[in-house]
Formats: structure tokens, C-alpha cells, sequence
């Protein structure tokens, strides 16, 4: 075994040596080449990922604004078509109410000038009885006188 | 040694600092540890939010090798605890295979006592480096497998009373566990050692034509180590954290 050591040129010293020299390397290049890189590539990936959601969120966001104002404008023309149809039937129910009021109107004064008409027709006819009453006392006076006479 | 061809399995130690021993392969783990320690200090001060080409490079074999072990240990949690061991495994021995050729290491070098004393060489063709890395390797295995199991039900994997063939299956599972302490620390060695080896051989041979594409080959061949060292890391992490229970 000593023979094989010696062959080699194994020693102890050297042996812990180059151990040593191994972990001085493996600790330098964890601290200034696999951290910064490790940090690098996480921080990256945490960016990328935070990037990503934000782009979903504002699509979604997006779509959620879409969808209220199109909720907003088929309010609107809903509003709008009752607001027609409401005018529409004012509209037609003051048609109906101005014919109504104008046929009674009609009806009035067709009513009126009837019984006007009447009226005058029953004063015409006591005048004329009258004045045959009048020309019947003087055709009878006159009858008389020459009676008389 | 003019004229032959000089093999040495041992690094060639250089003098002493205070009693330590200072060998070649260790002065080319300090300068290699600063080249990698450099790089990654103005890299990762330079890691911005929006990635440049480079840095999406980084990034995307980051987020590879982090995906894949969490695929195998089936847990993000466990693979960001042991990204930095098997990516440090990864990196480290990459970058000392794939500057085994660079022009000086083991070339240039002093003269001492008559014998030629190169000044840098290639750590993982020195088995104090691969054996330090797989003890490093074996002992986490073996804590992971405690901390998340719990000691007894880790340790019931390798000593089993319950039966003849549990005990003897305990007995198997200690000697192979030990044996990734050898596998491990002998491929890597062995692969690059031999290859350096059979450049050297090669340029002997016909210098300046063969080594350079063999040069190349090795090179592929260090990445290949580099990542079975730290890809079998993940997978006996993985077998340690499996419950023996489940597993038999």
C-alpha cells in the first residue's frame, strides 16, 4: 500500500490540499457565477409569469367592458323602443279623445240647431194660429157689420 | 533524459513552503483555480436581466443542466443543492483537460540534480487531485444518503440482518461503494494520464503530424471524463437517496 502511495506520489498534505483547493473553487464560483445567474434566471421567470397575468387580466378586463357597453347600448335602445312605443300610444289615444270630443262637438250643434229649428217651427206655427185666430175675429166682424148693416 | 521518453506517475514536487510539499500539478490547480475564478467574477458581475448571446449561451446550458437533475433526482429542490458540486466537477476538470496540451504545460520547466522538472502539469494526471475529488464526491453520497434518509435506514443498506442473502447483498453494496472511491479517481487519471501519455509516444513516433489530431481526440476525450465524473456524481446521489427498502 505505501509502495502504491509512493508510486503515485499520494500524500496526505497534497490530498487535503487539493480538497481544500476544490471547495475554495465550488464556494467562488457559487457566489459570483451560480447565484447571479440563479437570481437572474428566477427574477426573470417571476417577470415573465407577473407579465403574462397582467396580459390576462387586462384581456379580461377588456371583455368585461365590452360586455358593459353592450349591456349599455341594448338598455338604451330598449329605453329608446319604449319611449317610441309610449309616444305612439299618447299619440293615438289624443287622436282618439280629439275625434271623440269633435264628434260630440258635431253632435251638439247638429243638436242644437234641430231643436232651434224646432223651436223656431212651434213659434211660427202659435203666430201663424194667431194671426188666423186675428184674420178669423175680423172676417166675423165684418160678417157681422154687414149683417148688420 | 535527452533522447527518451520520460513517464512519471507521480507529480514532480518543485521545493517546499513551510514543510508543504509544492508540486507542479499543484501550481497548475492554483493558476487554472484563478483563470476559472476570474472568469466567473466578471461573468457573473456582468449577468444582466435582458441576456446578451453569450449570456443566453450561459443561461441555456444553466437551465440544462439544472433541468436534467432535477429530471433525475426528481426534485428541483435536491438539484439546486447539488448544482454547484456536479457543475464545480463539471467545470474544473473540464477546463484542466482541455488545457492538458496548452503550449508550456509540462514543457517548460527547470533543471534540477540533472533530471528535467516541468513547472506545470495537468492536475488530473495526478492522482492526488482525482483521488481528493473522488473522496469529496464519496462523502457527500454518503451524507446525502444519511441526511435524507436518516442514518439507520442508510446505514441498513450496507449491514442487513434480516436474512443471509440481505447481509451478503450489505456486504456487496460496502466493497462497491468503496470501489467508486478507486473507479472514480482511476478514470478520470488514467484516461487523461494515458493520453498525454500516448501524445508523447505519438511524437516520438512522427512528430509534428500525429499528435496534433491526436491532441484533438484527447481533448474530446477530457470533456467526455469531465462529464462522467460529474454525471455518475448525480446518479450515486440519486442511488443514495433512494430508500434501500424500496430499492431491494
Amino acid at each position: 500500500m505505501q509502495q502504491l502511495f509512493s508510486a503515485f506520489g499520494i500524500q496526505l498534505n497534497l490530498l487535503i490540499a487539493q480538497a481544500v483547493n476544490f471547495g475554495l473553487v465550488m464556494i467562488a464560483l457559487w457566489y459570483f457565477l451560480y447565484k447571479p445567474v440563479m437570481t437572474t434566471l428566477d427574477e426573470r421567470q417571476k417577470r415573465i409569469a407577473q407579465g403574462v397575468q397582467d396580459a390576462e387580466e387586462a384581456a379580461e378586463k377588456l371583455a368585461r367592458a365590452d360586455d358593459a357597453a353592450a349591456a349599455r347600448v341594448s338598455a338604451a335602445e330598449s329605453a329608446a323602443d319604449g319611449i317610441v312605443a309610449s309616444a305612439r300610444e299618447t299619440a293615438s289615444s289624443e287622436r282618439s279623445r280629439i275625434v271623440s270630443e269633435a264628434e260630440a262637438r258635431a253632435e251638439q250643434v247638429a243638436r242644437d240647431a234641430e231643436a232651434r229649428a224646432k223651436e223656431e217651427g212651434e213659434r211660427m206655427r202659435r203666430e201663424s194660429e194667431k194671426e188666423i185666430a186675428r184674420l178669423a175675429i175680423l172676417a166675423a166682424e165684418k160678417v157681422l157689420k154687414e149683417h148688420h148693416a | 533524459m535527452s533522447g527518451g521518453i520520460s513517464v512519471v506517475l507521480a507529480a514532480e514536487h518543485l521545493g517546499s513552503v513551510f514543510g508543504f510539499p509544492i508540486t507542479n500539478a499543484l501550481v497548475m490547480t492554483w493558476l487554472l483555480m484563478a483563470l476559472l475564478i476570474g472568469c466567473a467574477f466578471f461573468f457573473g458581475r456582468r449577468v444582466k436581466m435582458v441576456p446578451g448571446k453569450f449570456q443566453a449561451g450561459v443561461e441555456w446550458a444553466f437551465e440544462g443542466a439544472l433541468g436534467y437533475m432535477a429530471e433525475t433526482l426528481e426534485s428541483e429542490e435536491l438539484a439546486r443543492k447539488f448544482f454547484p458540486l456536479v457543475a464545480t466537477i463539471f467545470l474544473l476538470v473540464a477546463l484542466m483537460n482541455e488545457l492538458e496540451f496548452f503550449p508550456g504545460v509540462g514543457s517548460i520547466g527547470i533543471v534540477h540534480a540533472g533530471s528535467f522538472l516541468p513547472l506545470l502539469r495537468t492536475p488530473t494526471t495526478d492522482l492526488n487531485f482525482t483521488l481528493a475529488l473522488a473522496l469529496i464526491s464519496f462523502f457527500v453520497i454518503e451524507v446525502t444518503g444519511i441526511s435524507v434518509l436518516g442514518f439507520f435506514r442508510h446505514m441498513s443498506r450496507y449491514v442487513n440482518l434480516r436474512s443471509p442473502m440481505g447481509f451478503v447483498v450489505g456486504l456487496l453494496e460496502i466493497l462497491s461503494n468503496l470501489g467508486r472511491i478507486i473507479t472514480f479517481s482511476f478514470r478520470l487519471f488514467g484516461n487523461i494520464f494515458a493520453g498525454e501519455v500516448m501524445v508523447l509516444v505519438a511524437g516520438y513516433f512522427l512528430p509534428f503530424f500525429l499528435p496534433a489530431p491526436l491532441m484533438g481526440f484527447e481533448m474530446f476525450i477530457g470533456l467526455v471524463q469531465a462529464a462522467v465524473f460529474a454525471i455518475l456524481t448525480l446518479f450515486f446521489i440519486k442511488l443514495a437517496i433512494a430508500d434501500p427498502a424500496e430499492a431491494h
